[in-house]
C-alpha cells in the first residue's frame, strides 16, 4: 500500500517539475501570460481544473496565471534554493489549503528574476484514500522535511499544516522489509500501524497508516462474527436435535397408539372369534380348545368329563312365529338360566342356532351328571315370557362321558349328538346317555338314509294295497295302495320307519311321485284284467301335498295311465291342511277341478274342530282305527264315532271306518250307517297280484249263492 | 445528522434556484453528428471518463466551460446531479491515480460553441441564447 501511494506521488510531482520545467523553458521576450495561454492552448498544460499555473515577479507578485486571480489571493514566497520549492500557501491548520511547487524563472542568476509555480489543493495527493482499506481512522499524508504536513487525510477529513517531528516520523519507519510498527500518532492520538518513507527526489515524506483498533476492531468483529456464527450454528444444530428428538418422541407415541389400537382390535377380534356375539358365551371354536383342554386335564389326573349335548325342542316354530328378535331374547334368556343351573368350574357354550354345549369337568358319578340334566330340563321348561306372552319350551339333551363315551373331541361331540336325537325320539323334553345301542340305532339310521336314496333307482320300492268294502253291497269298491320298502338286507320296512326320514331329505317328493304312477297304472291294469271297476287311494305325506309339484304329477300320472279322475283319491291329514290352510284349500279345489276325490285320512286324531271340514272341499272322512278298536268298549269312542258320521252325513261326505279287525265292529257300523269299512278282518295289505286274487276270490264266492 | 439535515436542505434549494436560474443550459453537439438523444446515465459516463464513445459507437469528446461558470454550475447541477467541488474531488482521483483526464474546458459560451460546431466528435453544453444553426441540441431523457 505503501509503495503504491509512493509510486503515485512521486509521478505526481513529476509531472508537476515537468510542468515548471516546460514553462520556464517556453518563456521567452512575450508577456508571460501570451505565453501561458498558448501552452494551455496547446494543451501542454495540466488541467485547469486543478491545477493552476502562475508565474510571479521577484517580489512574489503574480505576472501571469492560468486562472483569474481573486483580490486576496495569496503570493508565492520566493524560492531561495535550486531545485523545486513547496509551500503550503495560506495559514492556520485545517482548512484546505493549496500546495505551491516553484521553481526559480533562472537557476544560475543570484538575483532572482520571478518564479513559475503549479498550485493545487493538497486535497489532490490524497484523493487515492479508499475508505475500504484504510478506514476512517487511517492516514495518508505527505509532510516536508520542516516538519509539517502539506495536507494529511483522515477518513474524510483533510488536515494541512500541523507540525510534526520529522526526524521521530521517519526513524525506523519506512516499513521495508519489516513490519509495520504499532506507534501513537503526535497529531491526533491515534494508535496507528504507520509507514513514512522519504521520498528519494523530492524533499517530502510520504506517511501511510492503519488504524489499530480499527484494524482489531475488524478483526474483533470478524471473529465475534465467527463466533456469533458458530453460536447461531450450534442453536439451529440444538433446536434440530430437539426437534428430532421431539418427532421421534410423537413418532413413538403414534406408534404407540397404533400398537395399542391394534391390540385392542385384535383383542376385540380374538373375543369375537371365540365368543358368540348374541350371548357372550364360548363360541364353537373356543369350546373345542376348552373341551381339549379339558381331556388333557382329565387323562393327566385320570378323571372323567361329561358332555352335555342341548338342542331346543320348538325353537323354530317360536322364531318363526314370534320373529327372530323373539328367538334371539329367548336364546339370551336361555343362556342365562343355563349359566345358573351350573357350577363355576362347568362351562356352557353356544354352538349355532339353538344348540347349546355343557361341559362338566371332574365327574365322579353318573348321578351328578343326571342332577345337572335334570336341573337344566327344569330351568329351560319355566315359563317365559315373551312379546308380553307366556309360553313354555323344553330342551332335549345328550349325554357322552369322557372317557367311556369316546376319547377324542369328535367322537365325544358326535355321541353327545347322538344321545340328543335319541331324547329328541324319546319324547323331547328329557336327558339321554349315549351307549352302543344307540350308536347302531344311529348307525342303521345313517344307513337307511344312504340306501333310501339308491331305493328308487333299485326298484326297492313297491306298493302293498288294502281293499275298501261297500257296507251295504259287502263289495270291493275301492283299494288304498300302501308304500312298502323291500330293503335288500333289512327286509320289508314300514313307511313309518322312513317315511319321517324322506320327509326330512326330500326324498318324499320323487317317492311320492312314484307312488302315484304305479297305483294309476295298477288300477288300470286291474280294469283291464277284467276286474270291477275300483277307486284307487293314494296317501300324500305333508311335504309332498304343499309340492309345487304334485298337481303336475297327479295330472301326469293320470294322462299316462288313462285312468278316470274321478276313481283316484287322495288321502290327506289333518294337520297337513293346518300348516297352511290358505295353500291347503288352494290345492284341494284344484284337485277337484280336475275330478279328483279327496279323503281326510285319521279323522279324529287332530285337534281341529269339525266345523272346519265345512270349509274343506270333501269327498270322504276316513275315522282312524284308534276309534274302532276300543268301538265296542269305549263309550266316548263310540259317541265320537257316531258324531263323526253323523257330521259326515249331513255335509254329504262318505263315511270310511279305518282298521276294522271283527264283525261286531262290522255289525255296529253298519248299524250307523258308515259307508265304507276297511281293515284286517276283510283284507289285510298285500302285493298286487294277491291283492287282485283276494278281490277275485270275493266275487267268486258272491256269485256262487 | 442535523448537519446532514441542512446540507441536504441547502442543496435543495440551490439546485431549485439553479433550475430556476440555469434552466436554459442545453446540451449539444454539431449539426453534422448524428447524436440527438443520450440518457442521463449515458452523458454522465462521457462526461465523468468512463467511457469515450457514444452509445453508437462513434468517439465522444466532452468539453466543459471553465470551472465554476455559471454554464458549468448549471450543467453538472443539472444534468448529472454533481456539485463542482464533487467533480473537482471525481477527477482528483482520476487523474493522480493516473487513470484519466478530464474534459478540455472552454471558456465560455461563444468559444464553446465555435469549439463544438467545429468538431463533430464533440459534445458540450451552453446556455440556449447562444445556439445557432451550427449545433443541434441533445435532448436527454
Amino acid at each position: 500500500m505503501a509503495e503504491t501511494y509512493e509510486a503515485q506521488v512521486v509521478r505526481a510531482l513529476r509531472e508537476i517539475d515537468t510542468t515548471l520545467r516546460l514553462v520556464r523553458y517556453s518563456l521567452d521576450a512575450r508577456p508571460p501570460q501570451e505565453v501561458l495561454d498558448e501552452l494551455h492552448q496547446q494543451g501542454m498544460l495540466p488541467p485547469t481544473l486543478l491545477f493552476e499555473v502562475r508565474i510571479s515577479d521577484a517580489e512574489g507578485r503574480t505576472v501571469a496565471s492560468t486562472h483569474p486571480q481573486p483580490a486576496h489571493q495569496p503570493n508565492v514566497t520566493m524560492v531561495q534554493a535550486e531545485g523545486m520549492g513547496i509551500e503550503l500557501l495560506g495559514s492556520g491548520e485545517g482548512a484546505e489549503q493549496p500546495l505551491a511547487f516553484s521553481r526559480r524563472l533562472s537557476e544560475e542568476s543570484a538575483n532572482p528574476q520571478g518564479a513559475v509555480s503549479v498550485l493545487v489543493d493538497g486535497a489532490y495527493f490524497v484523493s487515492g484514500y479508499d475508505m475500504d482499506t484504510l478506514g476512517v481512522l487511517g492516514v495518508l499524508a505527505l509532510a516536508e522535511e520542516e516538519g509539517t504536513f502539506l495536507v494529511r487525510r483522515t477518513g474524510n477529513d483533510l488536515f494541512s499544516g500541523e507540525k510534526i517531528d520529522y526526524e521521530d516520523l521517519l526513524t525506523d519507519n519506512d516499513g521495508i522489509g519489516q513490519p509495520a510498527l504499532v506507534r501513537s500518532s503526535e497529531w491526533d492520538g491515534v494508535d496507528r500501524y504507520l509507514v513514512a518513507r522519504q521520498l528519494f527526489e523530492f524533499p517530502v515524506a510520504i506517511v501511510v497508516g492503519l488504524s489499530q483498533t480499527e484494524q482489531l476492531d475488524a478483526a474483533e468483529s470478524m471473529q465475534r462474527s465467527y463466533y456469533l456464527r458458530a453460536w447461531l450454528v450450534s442453536l439451529a444444530g440444538l433446536v434440530i436435535l430437539a426437534l428430532l428428538g421431539w418427532l421421534s418422541w410423537k413418532l413413538q407415541q403414534v406408534q404407540a397408539k397404533v400398537l395399542e389400537e391394534r391390540l385392542d382390535h385384535a383383542r376385540r377380534a380374538e373375543y369375537l372369534a371365540f365368543h358368540d356375539n348374541l350371548t357372550g358365551l364360548p363360541n364353537r371354536a373356543y369350546f373345542s380348545r376348552l373341551l381339549t383342554r379339558g381331556m388333557q386335564h382329565a387323562r393327566r389326573y385320570d378323571k372323567q368329563l361329561a358332555l352335555l349335548f342341548l338342542d331346543l325342542d320348538r325353537f323354530k316354530a317360536i322364531n318363526d312365529s314370534l320373529g327372530h328378535d323373539a328367538g334371539d331374547e329367548l336364546l339370551q334368556e336361555i343362556s342365562r338360566r343355563l349359566g345358573h343351573s351350573v357350577r363355576e368350574s362347568d362351562t356352557v357354550a353356544r354352538l349355532g342356532g339353538d344348540e347349546f354345549v355343557v361341559l362338566l369337568p371332574e365327574i365322579i358319578e353318573q348321578e351328578q351328571i343326571s342332577h345337572v340334566a335334570n336341573k337344566i330340563l327344569a330351568a329351560v321348561s319355566a315359563p317365559f315370557t315373551l312379546v308380553g306372552q307366556e309360553f313354555r319350551i323344553t330342551v332335549s339333551i345328550g349325554i357322552a362321558r369322557y372317557p367311556a363315551d369316546g376319547e377324542d373331541e369328535q367322537t365325544l361331540m358326535k355321541h353327545a349328538d347322538v344321545a340328543m336325537y335319541h331324547a329328541k325320539e324319546e319324547g323331547k323334553n328329557n336327558a339321554q346317555f349315549y351307549s352302543e345301542q344307540l350308536k347302531s340305532d344311529s348307525l342303521e339310521r345313517l344307513a337307511l338314509e344312504s340306501s333310501l336314496r339308491k331305493a328308487l333307482e333299485r326298484q326297492e320300492f313297491t306298493l302293498y294295497y288294502q281293499s275298501k268294502l261297500d257296507m251295504a253291497t259287502g263289495r270291493v269298491i275301492g283299494m288304498e295302495a300302501l308304500l312298502r320298502w323291500q330293503h335288500p338286507e333289512l327286509g320289508l320296512i314300514l313307511p313309518k320307519q322312513f317315511i319321517p326320514l324322506a320327509e326330512e331329505n326330500g326324498l318324499i317328493v320323487p317317492i311320492g311321485r312314484w307312488v302315484i304312477y304305479t297305483a294309476c297304472r295298477q288300477n288300470v291294469a286291474w280294469l283291464k284284467a277284467g276286474l270291477p271297476q275300483m277307486s284307487m287311494a293314494v296317501n300324500l305325506s305333508a311335504r309332498q301335498f304343499l309340492d309345487d309339484g304334485l298337481l303336475r304329477d297327479i295330472k301326469g300320472a293320470l294322462q299316462a295311465s288313462g285312468m278316470a279322475p274321478e276313481l283316484l283319491e287322495v288321502e290327506i291329514t289333518e294337520s297337513m291342511m293346518m300348516v297352511d290352510m290358505q295353500k291347503a284349500v288352494g290345492v284341494l279345489q284344484e284337485l277337484r277341478k280336475i275330478g279328483v276325490r279327496i279323503a281326510i285320512d285319521d279323522f279324529g286324531t287332530g285337534y281341529s274342530s269339525l266345523s272346519k271340514l265345512q270349509a274343506l272341499p270333501l269327498d270322504t272322512i276316513k275315522i282312524d282305527g284308534s276309534f274302532i278298536q276300543d268301538l265296542l268298549n269305549n263309550a266316548g269312542d263310540r259317541s265320537l264315532t257316531e258324531a263323526i258320521i253323523d257330521l259326515g252325513k249331513s255335509l254329504g261326505l262318505t263315511i270310511v271306518a279305518e282298521g276294522v279287525e271283527s264283525a261286531e265292529q262290522v255289525a255296529y257300523l253298519r248299524q250307523h250307517a258308515c259307508d265304507q269299512v276297511q281293515g284286517f278282518y276283510m283284507h289285510e295289505p298285500q302285493p298286487a297280484v294277491d291283492a287282485a286274487r283276494s278281490v277275485q276270490e270275493r266275487l267268486d264266492s258272491e256269485s256262487i249263492p | 445528522m442535523p448537519s446532514r439535515l441542512t446540507r441536504l436542505g441547502c442543496s435543495l434549494l440551490l439546485c431549485l434556484v439553479s433550475n430556476l436560474a440555469w434552466a436554459d443550459v442545453v446540451v449539444v453537439t454539431s449539426a453534422q453528428s448524428a447524436v440527438t438523444t443520450l440518457s442521463r446515465s449515458e452523458l454522465a459516463d462521457i462526461y465523468l471518463g468512463r467511457n469515450s464513445r457514444f452509445p453508437g459507437g462513434q468517439p465522444a469528446t466532452p468539453v466543459d466551460q471553465r470551472e465554476n461558470s455559471p454554464a458549468y454550475i448549471a450543467f453538472y447541477r443539472h444534468y448529472l446531479g454533481q456539485t463542482p467541488t464533487q467533480i473537482k474531488m471525481h477527477w482528483s482521483r482520476l487523474i493522480f491515480t493516473g487513470r484519466g483526464q478530464p474534459p478540455h474546458s472552454e471558456a465560455d459560451n461563444e468559444t464553446m460553441a465555435d469549439f463544438i460546431a467545429q468538431n463533430s466528435d464533440a459534445i458540450g453544453y451552453l446556455d440556449n441564447a447562444y445556439l445557432d444553426d451550427r449545433l443541434q441540441v441533445v435532448s436527454i431523457d
